[in-house]
């Protein structure tokens, strides 16, 4: 199973704290490979010309929303088999399927924890080591 | 006014491009005096309702609720990247003084530390003082930043006083033209964001344990 560390990482929000924040806080888990994206179109471009092994993506976002970059990266080829983790304050149960039923990896609310972050993106690791 | 109202309408119609697709009313100019005196007469009920007076208090107002937001929008960006400035600078702070804790230590388990001079020593010391003081400043910045709260909490109240005027003058204009209609749901187009009372909701998770349990609920 990869550690946190040996991730590069994608984080999509179109808030430049949250980035900052998101961004810290995997910096305190050991993984400093970590770029930014304001919105889904700059993720998607950014997905499409450089190799990333996450994703943390926001949902409530200008030009493309969370849920629709995700449906994207999950049409994508190239892209399907990246984990998506969303970190969003919709906190509808119908969004929650709607991520969850599009392909999302996990769903965090927010406000969130460092230690739900950093237990969300473990389980996903562990749950691809065990499906490779 | 009545008769400047259909006079003003009718002149529009004439100048506007899209007049040509307005051929049957021009051609009956009657239409538009009906459409006029129809438009003043609700121009004179919510008059006399005391909704217009109300409403427009709260449309001249809305230039400056807009300028409030804005403020609010930027007040709280700039206090969290503040926030955030100084913690990254206090965690450097913590992390050189961890480092040369770490060399002290180092020295002391390797059998060097009779080599160390008691003048490298007291700079050691001196530097950690200094750190020190320079964390206690980035606290304190942290701290003042916290003043956006008592800031913008002031103007969350102006602008809500704002929004009850708004909300007076509809509800009157409501109950006067009140139908039998079903109420439609309005589809925004936007996500929902925060949900800010979940007490008593149904359709929405309160924490991240009621997202995993929904999850796993459904195999997930």
């Amino acid at each position: 199973m990869s550690h946190p560390r040996d991730l590069k990482i994608l984080v999509v929000d179109d808030f430049s704290t949250m980035r900052r924040i998101v961004r810290g806080l995997l910096k305190e888990m050991g993984c400093d490979n970590v770029e930014e994206a304001e919105d889904g179109v700059h993720a998607l471009r950014t997905l499409q010309s450089t190799k990333f092994d996450f994703v943390v993506s926001d949902i409530n976002m200008p030009n493309m929303n969370g849920f629709d970059l995700l449906k994207s990266i999950k049409a994508d080829a190239t892209l399907k088999h990246l984990p998506v983790l969303m970190v969003t304050a919709e906190a509808r149960k119908e969004d929650i399927l709607l991520a969850a039923q599009s392909g999302a990896a996990g769903y965090i609310v927010k406000p969130f924890t460092k230690a739900v972050l950093e237990d969300k993106i473990l389980k996903i690791l562990q749950k691809m080591a065990v499906a490779a | 006014m009545s008769a400047v109202l259909p006079a003003r309408a009718s002149s529009d119609l004439h100048s506007s491009p899209a007049s040509a697709g307005l051929g049957g009313a021009a051609q009956h100019p009657e239409v538009l005096t009906q459409i006029g005196l129809i438009t003043r007469q609700v121009h004179d009920a919510l008059h006399q309702l005391g909704v217009m007076p109300k409403l427009k208090e709260a449309a001249s107002g809305l230039p400056d609720a807009r300028s409030r937001l804005t403020y609010i929008a930027e007040k709280c960006g700039d206090t969290a990247n503040r926030v955030l400035n100084s913690v990254e600078q206090a965690k450097a702070e913590q992390a050189s003084m961890a480092k040369a804790a770490a060399a002290l230590r180092g020295a002391k388990g390797s059998g060097m530390a009779a080599s160390l001079d008691a003048a490298g020593v007291f700079a050691l010391l001196d530097e950690i003082d200094a750190a020190r003081d320079r964390t206690n400043a980035h606290l304190t910045d942290i701290m003042m930043a916290q003043d956006f709260h008592d800031l913008t909490g002031q103007v969350v109240a102006k602008v809500v006083s704002l929004a009850l005027i708004v909300e007076d003058g509809l509800v009157a204009l409501l109950r006067q033209a009140a139908v039998d209609e079903p109420v439609r749901k309005v589809d925004s187009g936007i996500l929902n964001g925060p949900v800010v009372n979940p007490a008593g909701r149904s359709d929405v998770v309160a924490n991240q344990g009621e997202v995993d349990d929904l999850l796993a609920s459904l195999g997930f």
